[in-house]
């Protein structure tokens, strides 16, 4: 393909291995707007009037203190899938349990409130949050063992988990854990003795969320400023020469897997004891993937999780309140959290675009 | 006598589910195969699935014809793998969390959008829309027994199972083929003897997008009357798990979704009968399976070697 | 037309203005990756039914001017005529309809397709189904021509390498090129091979094919081409003759200054032995077997050189010397003691340091600071540790003293590691590995892919390190490394050591029949 000279200056896209600050905050405030828009538009499909919406959205999530503060309870469990999620993909293990772990977590905590319930609530939360913990770290034991002894992603592993677990749990709530008065799925009420206690008064704000600010603080510290935070780093950044410098893959892996389950585990039990105050099927939400997104949307920083995961945690009221005031359905909230992912994906991808324009001489 | 005749209506009725409950994993799964073997992996099949058997649902209820129906549930299946293709092969976007995205947005948007239109409605009122009808095949389906299991379905399940050779034939004995393989091998190697990788990428990924489209048109119109939020149930991810269960041939694919299959019919047989189980063991049953599936594979040996990785020259 | 740097000969060949003998030329061409110019303004002629070689260190930008001249880059400016008219050149498929061949520097081959197959890629368009039969012929008549003798219908991963480099010759003049581009084809190849590839070039030449023969290795510019251009940093610093340059001067252009061939190397008594290994087996990553009982002894004071075409288990080899690879079998005693399956911490703890043949792979993580690589591995040691937190301050510290004396640059412990040059990444694994009491040291292919300068720092400090007492096992494809640097040399050949040479005395025709197995002390 031979063609004469060309005189008009072309335009060369080249990718960069790095983003530049700015081209991060444009491509940022890109996305941002994209699924404000795309929002806009889901409300208008939706029979709203477009700026009542985001009124009605914006009111519901910080609008009194009231939703603030209600804000802050639909965040606890997301601060915590967010950071078991940031433990994991730190570490390029791509955990996709949250969901599982997180019922796990709540199941364990529940029967070990059946076996401790007659004791006196300085030991008994205490207890429950232990099992809640045990419980999610085992789930995400499963797929680091079947992984380091068998090859098998974890991607797979862990969704395939997601689904037995849910079986399982309605199993045990139509049957041995079944609230004999009710027709639905669920347990009996939870005594209050074992309820966490509630942070401020006339609202719904517990324990947890004094959990997950710890747990976020902690997770902080693990990353930047240990050994074993080192390792994870290492081994999600350059699993090779990782394993060629001595860092044992397979124990960190199981230790990663460990901790990302365990935070997923308090998410679950935090709701079960903090809000809902009975086991059911449906005390996750999507928290789990809700998680993912936050913590992709967080850049994996587990002190970004907080603000983000409160950011959704008004989202969530939002929509609710949404709801009543135009008739938007509140499942707006979940293609809102899927939209704001994909453009944020898109962004960062594009903002590696550099584009330049060359002249002939 | 009569417990013979009970045991091979039975017998009969499960083989029949079997192929039935196949149809759609096999139109995903041999969907996925070729992208895969481009290179691509659709994480995102699960989300295309249920955004086809959305789809195919609303056309079908609004327009009254399933033949329409059909067809733009498959397209809906090429548009989801479009924008997966445009986000990991264009915009080189991880492909794990790019399929994860499309899945949240195809479980939340559908509901959203069914949520919109059906908003007063329980479920149990949802509209009905006619399912595709069995062809009996002439001759093929009077022969005793044999006739019920295999020659009385629909068109779709026809088509899935012819889709098996189709492929087998399309990808080992076709030029093009040839080429979709290599893509999955060494896209170097593709592109320095001159086939464009990322264009014949996307077509192969579009491919089993319109496959996984007449998969979830089939969960929806094909088998139910009605759709429900995250009908799709898992689908998907069993098709994912069929090709690398099925080492990438589509021979061992067909055998794997025959093996997923006869355990989901046998399990909603087994409840009718009566038995004295768990359900949910039932249910919870492929997913275990499953897992076995993965952890025993001699497979995954012939995994494309490029799978997942995007290409760029410099 | 300009002239560059007032040295070199441009534009056409002494003696001749005929136009119609160039078959390809560069005009000013330029190109950039972000913000490295790897070609800058480069106008070169090649001729007609020439072997022209294309000579420069490694980083010189020699592949990215193949790989514009094969269509794989776009220029960012300046123009190529090709047989005297201007084209670009927007992708291979392109360059292969001109007549343009190349055959790339690491193999491009599918490895579960069979040769035919991987010939068969490039002439698809116009069938639906699959006819391989005419592209068999065809390719066993270049094969009967050339007298390659391959199986057509082996897969590529059952080839030997050397095999596999003639399938990329092969996929290469399939198409009947007038020009044939090859990008290092000796890197894998035993010297007997290299003479018979250099006999086929010859051949193909008579036959009026165009060939430009990219190289860093000043021997092969000297014995295959008719003329040759030599590249520095991505400029064109001369086109000359061949016959009126030596290797002396080409080096020189090649470094800008001038260049000690030989490395000064006392005599040293070997000391005790320091590592002694047994009868190694173990398999590689596919669970063939690759060690199939390899036994040496290093001495402390000694260099002890392995050899061997890529593939007959040096890997492997160095693998289980780092604790990386589990040995089935055999022995592996260090001053004494069993270090046998240690892990690749336990053996750093014992005094075996080792330097990983790709550092930015194995050897670093590139998104972390300096000062991060360099306690990679040693981050749970007690100096590096506040209690169970890291101190920031000790690692600070010990990476500013470590880049000074290594002389690392940018010099700030806080660089993002990506930023180095690939000889500053070297030193900086190799300030990381001896700041440790070292009894031992392994290296792989140390030098690969660095400047003159910082190998010449690198044999000062191996040699150094000899000196001091530590024995030092090299791994190196390099020949000339070996020689000079080594006191014996052992090769390598399916899994096992074929014989040992000790250096002086030893030539490099001798280990060359030994590493491709053909000798009579090697035959196993």
């Amino acid at each position: 393909m031979e063609t004469a000279e060309n005189k008009k200056p072309r335009i060369k896209v080249e990718k960069r291995e790095h983003a530049s600050p700015i081209a991060q905050i444009v491509a940022l405030v890109g996305a941002v707007a994209l699924s404000i828009i795309v929002t806009g538009l889901l409300m208008y499909i939706g029979g709203a009037d477009i700026k009542a919406g985001f009124i009605a959205l914006f009111e519901g999530a910080f609008g009194s203190r009231q939703a603030i503060i209600e804000s802050l309870v639909k965040a606890t469990p997301l601060i915590l899938t967010g950071l078991a999620t940031v433990v994991a993909f730190r570490a390029r293990i791509w955990n996709i349990g949250q969901e599982g772990q997180l019922y796990v977590g709540a199941i364990a905590s529940y029967w070990a409130y059946l076996q401790f319930n007659s004791l006196p609530p300085i030991i008994l939360l205490p207890l429950i949050i232990l099992f809640a913990l045990i419980g999610g770290a085992l789930c995400g034991l499963i797929p680091a063992v079947i992984k380091a002894k068998f090859g098998v992603d974890e991607i797979i592993i862990t969704i395939m988990l997601n689904y037995i677990v849910i079986y399982f749990l309605s199993w045990l709530l139509s049957g041995p854990w079944k609230d004999p008065n009710h027709y639905y799925q669920q347990s009996p009420s939870i005594l209050e003795s074992a309820h966490f206690p509630i942070l401020l008064a006339h609202s719904r704000l517990h324990l947890g969320f004094i959990l997950a600010i710890v747990a976020a603080i902690l997770i902080y510290l693990l990353l930047s400023k240990t050994p074993l935070g080192y390792e994870i780093n290492a081994l999600g950044l350059n699993p090779t020469a990782a394993r060629f410098q001595g860092i044992k893959v397979v124990k960190t892996m199981i230790i990663v897997m460990l901790i990302s389950g365990a935070l997923s585990g308090l998410a679950g039990t935090g709701e079960l004891f903090g809000v809902i105050y009975r086991l059911k099927s449906t005390i996750s939400l999507g928290y789990g993937y809700a998680g993912i997104i936050i913590a992709m949307l967080a850049g994996l920083n587990p002190l970004a999780v907080v603000p983000v995961a409160i950011l959704f945690g008004g989202l969530i009221n939002g929509s609710y309140y949404l709801q009543t005031t135009t008739n938007v359905p509140a499942s707006i909230v979940y293609v809102i959290q899927a939209i704001v992912l994909l453009f944020f994906l898109g962004a960062r991808a594009i903002s590696l675009y550099k584009i330049r324009f060359i002249k002939n001489d | 006598m009569i417990d013979n005749l009970l045991q091979a209506a039975i017998i009969i009725n499960i083989l029949s589910s079997m192929i039935r409950i196949a149809t759609p994993i096999l139109f995903a799964a041999m969907g996925e195969l070729v992208a895969e073997r481009s290179g691509v992996m659709n994480m995102g099949l699960e989300g295309t699935m249920l955004t086809a058997a959305f789809i195919g649902f609303i056309v079908a209820e609004k327009t009254g014809s399933l033949g329409l129906a059909i067809l733009i549930a498959s397209l809906s299946g090429a548009v989801m793998s479009l924008i997966l293709a445009f986000m990991t092969i264009t915009l080189g976007v991880d492909q794990i969390i790019t399929g994860l995205a499309l899945n949240l947005l195809a479980s939340g948007g559908t509901l959203y959008w069914f949520r919109l239109d059906y908003a007063q409605t329980s479920l149990e009122n949802t509209p009905l829309v006619d399912i595709l009808n069995p062809i009996n095949l002439p001759i093929l389906s009077d022969i005793p027994y044999l006739g019920k299991i295999f020659f009385s379905h629909n068109i779709l399940t026809y088509l899935s199972f012819l889709l098996v050779p189709v492929i087998w034939f399309f990808l080992y004995k076709a030029s093009y083929g040839l080429k979709i393989r290599s893509l999955g091998e060494n896209p170097k190697a593709a592109d320095v003897t001159g086939t464009n990788v990322n264009k014949n990428r996307y077509i192969a990924v579009i491919i089993g997008g319109l496959m996984a489209g007449l998969g979830g048109a089939f969960v929806s119109i094909g088998s139910v009357e009605r759709f429900f939020p995250d009908m799709t149930a898992g689908k998907g991810w069993l098709a994912i798990v069929i090709v690398i269960a099925g080492n990438w041939k589509p021979g061992r694919i067909l055998l794997a979704t025959l093996i997923f299959a006869f355990l989901d019919a046998f399990q909603l047989q087994v409840q009718s009968i009566g038995v004295h189980l768990p359900y949910q063991i039932l249910l919870a049953l492929p997913y275990i399976v499953a897992i076995i599936a993965l952890i025993s594979g001699r497979a995954r040996s012939n995994a494309p070697q490029s799978l997942g990785i995007p290409y760029h020259r410099d | 037309m300009p002239v560059n740097n007032g040295m070199s000969q441009m534009i056409n060949p002494k003696g001749s203005t005929d136009n119609s003998s160039v078959v390809i030329a560069t005009r000013n061409l330029t190109k950039r990756f972000e913000s490295v110019v790897a070609n800058d303004d480069i106008s070169i002629d090649f001729c007609r039914g020439e072997i022209h070689c294309l000579l420069g260190e490694n980083g010189a930008g020699k592949t990215t001017l193949a790989e514009c001249l094969f269509g794989y880059y776009q220029l960012d400016s300046g123009e190529i005529n090709y047989k005297g008219r201007r084209v670009i050149l927007s992708s291979p498929s392109v360059a292969i309809k001109l007549g343009i061949g190349m055959v790339h520097q690491h193999f491009v081959l599918i490895r579960p397709f069979s040769v035919v197959e991987n010939i068969a890629m490039g002439s698809l368009k116009s069938n639906i189904l699959l006819d391989l039969s005419a592209t068999e012929k065809k390719t066993e008549s270049l094969c009967e021509q050339y007298g390659i003798k391959i199986d057509l219908h082996a897969k590529i991963s059952q080839l030997s390498v050397g095999e596999q480099q003639w399938v990329e010759i092969l996929k290469a003049v399939y198409y009947g090129v007038d020009l044939l581009i090859l990008d290092e084809p000796t890197a894998a190849l035993t010297p007997q091979e290299v003479d018979k590839l250099f006999s086929v070039l010859q051949q193909m030449k008579q036959q009026g094919l165009s060939v430009i023969f990219v190289t860093h290795k000043l021997k092969e510019v000297m014995e295959i081409s008719d003329r040759v251009s030599v590249l520095r940093r991505g400029k064109l610093i001369e086109t000359a003759y061949t016959s009126e340059v030596t290797q002396e001067s080409l080096a020189r252009k090649m470094v800008g200054r001038d260049v000690v061939f030989k490395v000064a190397k006392e005599y040293i008594a070997a000391g005790e032995p320091l590592l002694e290994t047994s009868n190694l087996t173990a398999p590689n990553d596919q669970g063939q077997p690759a060690l199939r009982g390899v036994s040496f002894t290093l001495h402390k004071s000694e260099i002890l050189g392995i050899a061997g075409i890529a593939g007959n288990g040096q890997r492997e080899l160095f693998e289980v010397m780092s604790g990386v690879r589990k040995l089935d079998s055999g022995e592996m005693l260090f001053i004494g003691k069993n270090i046998a399956n240690f892990s690749p911490t336990q053996i750093k703890k014992a005094g075996i340091a080792h330097i990983p043949d790709d550092r930015i792979s194995e050897g670093l993580i590139m998104d972390f600071s300096v000062a991060d690589n360099l306690i990679l591995g040693r981050q749970r040691d007690k100096d590096n540790r506040k209690g169970i937190f890291l101190d920031r301050n000790h690692i600070h510290n010990s990476a500013v003293g470590l880049i000074d004396s290594f002389n690392i640059t940018p010099s700030s412990p806080t660089n993002r590691t990506r930023y180095l040059s690939g000889g500053n990444l070297q030193k900086v694994i190799l300030a990381r590995e001896l700041n440790r009491d070292i009894k031992c040291l392994v290296a792989n292919q140390p030098t690969r892919g660095l400047d003159v300068g910082v190998i010449e720092y690198i044999y000062q400090r191996l040699l150094e390190l000899r000196t001091l007492g530590i024995g030092i096992l090299l791994f190196s494809e390099d020949l000339d490394e070996l020689l000079s640097l080594s006191d014996r040399i052992a090769v390598m050949f399916r899994g096992k050591i074929m014989r040992m040479f000790t250096t002086p005395g030893a030539s490099l025709e001798e280990i060359g029949l030994c590493m491709a197995g053909i000798d009579g002390n090697c035959r196993e």
